[in-house]
């Protein structure tokens, strides 16, 4: 008896001590080579000292992370506290998207991914002081995604207040998103959750539950974790009945007893949890009532992870390059307006938008992610429906720093004439150069209104003399842009482009979102691609499959005209 | 040898240099703080003596500046909110400042029944400045049945930053282990409101009300350093004013602060 005492004790020691160790081994001991790998690879943005004021850092938002304050946004762990060294190697390992945090995969070692992990965590003394492994959050209890799950997650994003910084409909929209800024005091934006790409820590649905259970420590974006929750302790029906009783602007005696009862309960739990939080022991009890209240949480949480999930597409939609290039659809007498059910129908072409960097001053962190681009055109005429997010509606507001006026806007870009062949060269992509472009501006502040411009160098636009009969109308609703656009296929204007069906038009787009101080050269744009007023069906037939060839053959050439033409324009 | 020498002298130089920076770093940061002591006893005080006094502003006072209120107009913009880092009443009395012990290493405890809370109402923090004991919760009421949350810039203690759904009527926070102080709390989802806690080891803290006055009771006889702190007139940590209290008695000390 003594003996088997004695084992089972010496066993459970050793499970300790294992446990103990497959902790502590997670990362290596900071070495040297993880002091090389970070000043190599890391410091120019995070700092020699980790304090994220490498020299690449000034003009970075969000800023690389100073990491001596032990602020990390992308956890598995319960909010306030560390990162695991997997987070921290897994972060390292796929960067985060919509920063500037690049992902090390392809360009360090797993080995050396450890060592550096092992060193930023030198940077802030917390870990080492840690008694405890950090507690991780639970993902037990999954809930399927479901039609009905995500309704009942839909619900609670409003309840819970998500609403105030995403917005409506997710689009990072909120009433509070302007007025956001991180625990250094710099601008923090919502994230755009219809845009899981963006997002830091990866936008699978267990993702998503651990960045609001937990929250992203450093960030705005609160945690949602379980005492949080109104009615914690409580049933669905209890806690809904405490809200309506809480509503009421009187109550009856036997109401208020009915509250205070609520109340009492609901207390209690939220008192047991805290205890927890504090570190101390449960009773057996006490774990049986908050195991039951965060059962009924987590179950909460997983529904609105599902509706988190539902707002965006299943992945990033493809560029409209290849299969994807931007056809305008034939129509037959007047071309949809605005409103028309007919734009529903039409898949959209995706141009991603990235800051432009070229000249000064430049925009390194970009807020407006793609437009998404639609077309009909009929025999004498072509519109166009383009769409983009932006998270506020800015016409005019003043830049601190420069005086100039702020404002969300759009430019539309082709060349003035379209080039003839493959290997013809097409205009400077950053509004042209020696070759002219033909540009269609369109400012928030004058929504029904569109400029056409010809340019010859991204600060050498001229408005043209004869403004033609373009008709334009744009919408800004729940954080989302509509520019409508007709023009006249032919016009009389040399300076415009002409338009004929089945010829390979380069086009082109500059953003500006004047929330995030866009101005002049400082915007987000794409380079040259194509659209094409797709044939009518009937000749399609014969058209379609030489002119992809014909596209993939230009397609290189043109790439190659560009790289070149670039090169001799930039001497 | 010589190298190896050369070598450690520079180590040395740059220990040195690196050092001074920290100090100089931590010491301009410092200056914010409040001073607290390494250990506090409590103890039965018996024939304690009290300090109270008034703190006035000097110089111009600036003209209020009114709050924007950018969302939920109805419940925060029913009255007009005004920015609570300066508050001068009539006689240039200055509100919110926190006076207190900065060397007392034993005297009374903690009033266990006092409450530790912060109302969020009309979407602005009640009160402005909050102390909590060490080992207390400070419980955050939501008076608005709006979304609010609790972000708690602390340095020391792990940063909170907690959701408070509309339907969230009171939401005690865990209790913090170390003394730190003043830090922010704000609301993000309204940005404009504003308060400061301190988390704190021993009762000897007083916030002046409109007039001005503050009171700090049953102190131990004794002599001490007295401090103070105030969101936009800084500290007098580097030269704190001397105050001997004796038992049973009353000591008056007054102080004059200028914007920092
Ligand atoms: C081009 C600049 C840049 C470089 C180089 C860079 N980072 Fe970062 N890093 C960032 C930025 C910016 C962020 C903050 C992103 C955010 O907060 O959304 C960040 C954040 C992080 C985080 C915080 C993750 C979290 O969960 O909050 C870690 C860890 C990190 N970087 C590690 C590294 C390591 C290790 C290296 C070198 C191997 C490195 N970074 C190189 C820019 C950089
Ligand atoms: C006070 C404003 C605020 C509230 C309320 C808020 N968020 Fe956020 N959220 C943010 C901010 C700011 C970010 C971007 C943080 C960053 O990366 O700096 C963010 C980011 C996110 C992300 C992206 C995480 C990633 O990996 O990049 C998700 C998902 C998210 N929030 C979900 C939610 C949900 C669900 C709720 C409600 C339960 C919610 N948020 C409530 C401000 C808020």
């Amino acid at each position: 008896m003594r003996i088997r005492t004695v084992a089972l004790l010496i066993i459970l020691f050793g499970m300790l001590v294992v446990l103990s160790l497959t902790y502590a081994q997670n990362a290596p001991e900071a070495s040297e080579k993880g002091k090389q790998v970070y000043e190599n690879s890391c410091a120019h943005c995070h700092g020699v000292e980790g304090r994220g004021d490498g020299s690449a850092a000034e003009n970075l938002l969000p800023k690389p992370r100073d990491f001596t304050r032990g602020l990390y946004k992308i956890r598995s762990t319960e909010t306030g506290q560390l990162p695991t060294d997997q987070d921290l190697f897994d972060i390292i390992t796929e960067g985060m998207p919509g920063s500037s945090m690049p992902p090390w995969e392809t360009a360090l070692s797993a080995n050396d991914r450890w060592e550096v992990t092992a060193y930023i965590k030198t940077f802030y003394d917390g870990f080492k002081e840690a008694e405890t492994p950090p507690k991780q959050i639970s993902l037990s209890g999954k809930v399927a995604n479901s039609e009905q799950s995500v309704e009942t997650g839909k619900a609670l994003y409003s309840e819970l207040g998500c609403v105030e910084c995403h917005g409506n409909i997710g689009r990072g929209d909120g009433t509070s998103a302007p007025d956001l800024t991180d625990e250094w005091g710099d601008q923090s934006w919502p994230a755009n959750l219809t845009q899981g790409w963006n997002f830091r820590g990866g936008s699978d649905t267990e993702d998503i539950f651990k960045r609001f259970v937990g929250g992203l420590a450093g960030s705005a974006m609160p945690a949602f974790e379980g005492d949080s929750f109104p009615g914690f302790g409580l049933t669905a029906e209890e806690s809904s009945r405490m809200i309506e009783l809480d509503n009421k602007d009187e109550m009856t005696e036997a109401e208020e007893e009915e509250s205070a009862q609520l109340y009492e309960k609901y207390d209690a739990a939220v008192d047991i949890a805290l205890n927890l939080a504090e570190g101390t022991e449960l009773s057996a009890e006490e774990k049986q009532i908050y195991d039951d209240a965060m059962k009924v949480v987590y179950e909460k949480s997983w529904h609105l992870a599902n509706y988190v999930k539902s707002l965006m597409p299943e992945k990033r939609p493809e560029p409209a390059i290849g299969n994807n290039v931007l056809r305008s659809q034939y129509v037959q007498g007047e071309l949809p307006e605005m409103d028309d059910a007919a734009w529903g129908t039409l898949e959209a072409s995706y141009f991603p938008l990235v800051g432009q960097v070229v000249i000064e001053p430049r925009q390194f962190n970009p807020t407006v992610d793609a437009v998404n681009v639609k077309s009909y055109y009929s025999d004498t005429e072509v519109a166009f429906l383009f769409i983009w997010d932006d998270r506020t509606h800015t016409t005019d507001e003043t830049d601190e720093e420069t005086g100039k006026i702020l404002e969300d806007a759009l430019a539309v870009q082709f060349p003035v004439k379209v080039p003839q062949g493959p290997t013809a060269p097409k205009p400077y992509f950053l509004w042209g150069g020696r070759l002219p472009v033909y540009l269609w501006h369109w400012k928030a502040s004058a929504p029904e209104q569109v400029t056409e411009l010809t340019a010859k160098g991204i600060s050498n636009a001229e408005v043209q003399e004869a403004q033609g009969e373009l008709k334009a109308q744009g919408t800004y609703t729940e954080g989302q842009y509509k520019l409508w656009v007709k023009r006249a296929l032919k016009t009389d204007d040399k300076k415009d482009l002409q338009l004929d069906p089945g010829v390979f038009v380069p086009i082109a787009f500059s953003a500006w979102d004047g929330a995030n101080g866009d101005v002049d050269t400082k915007r987000v744009m794409t380079s040259w691609y194509t659209f094409v007023l797709e044939p009518v069906p009937s000749s399609k037939r014969f058209v379609y499959p030489p002119l992809i060839a014909l596209l993939s053959v230009g397609f290189l050439f043109g790439l190659r005209a560009f790289v070149q033409r670039r090169n001799s324009e930039e001497v | 040898m010589k190298s190896y020498l050369l070598a450690s002298l520079t180590i040395l130089l740059v220990c040195c240099y690196v050092g001074t920076v920290f100090a100089a770093d931590s010491d301009a940061g410092d200056m914010e703080m409040l001073v607290f002591p390494e250990n506090y006893k409590a103890m039965a005080v018996n024939d304690g003596g009290t300090i109270s006094g008034v703190v006035k502003f000097e110089g111009d006072v600036p003209e209020k500046k009114a709050l924007e209120i950018t969302k939920d107009e109805k419940v925060c913009g029913a009255d007009e909110k005004f920015d609570e880092s300066l508050v001068v009443g009539e006689g240039n009395a200055l509100k919110n400042t926190i006076v207190y012990l900065i060397d007392i290493s034993a005297g009374k405890d903690f009033d266990k029944d006092a409450k530790v809370e912060i109302d969020q109402k009309g979407c602005k923090f009640t009160p402005h400045i909050q102390i909590v004991p060490i080992g207390a919760r400070l419980t955050m009421l939501n008076s608005d049945k709006i979304m609010h949350n609790v972000h708690i810039f602390s340095k020391i203690n792990k940063p909170v930053n907690k959701a408070q759904p509309k339907a969230r009527r009171k939401m005690p926070l865990k209790a913090v282990k170390k003394a730190e102080g003043p830090v922010e709390v704000k609301c993000d989802v309204h940005g404009w409101m504003s308060a400061w806690i301190s988390y704190v080891p021993h009762p000897y803290f007083a916030v002046t009300n409109e007039k001005g006055e503050f009171t700090l009771e049953n102190v131990p006889a004794g002599e001490y350093k007295l401090g103070y702190w105030h969101e936009a007139c800084g500290t007098n940590s580097k030269a704190p004013v001397a105050v001997t209290v004796e038992a049973a008695g009353t000591v008056t000390q007054d102080f004059t602060l200028k914007l920092k």
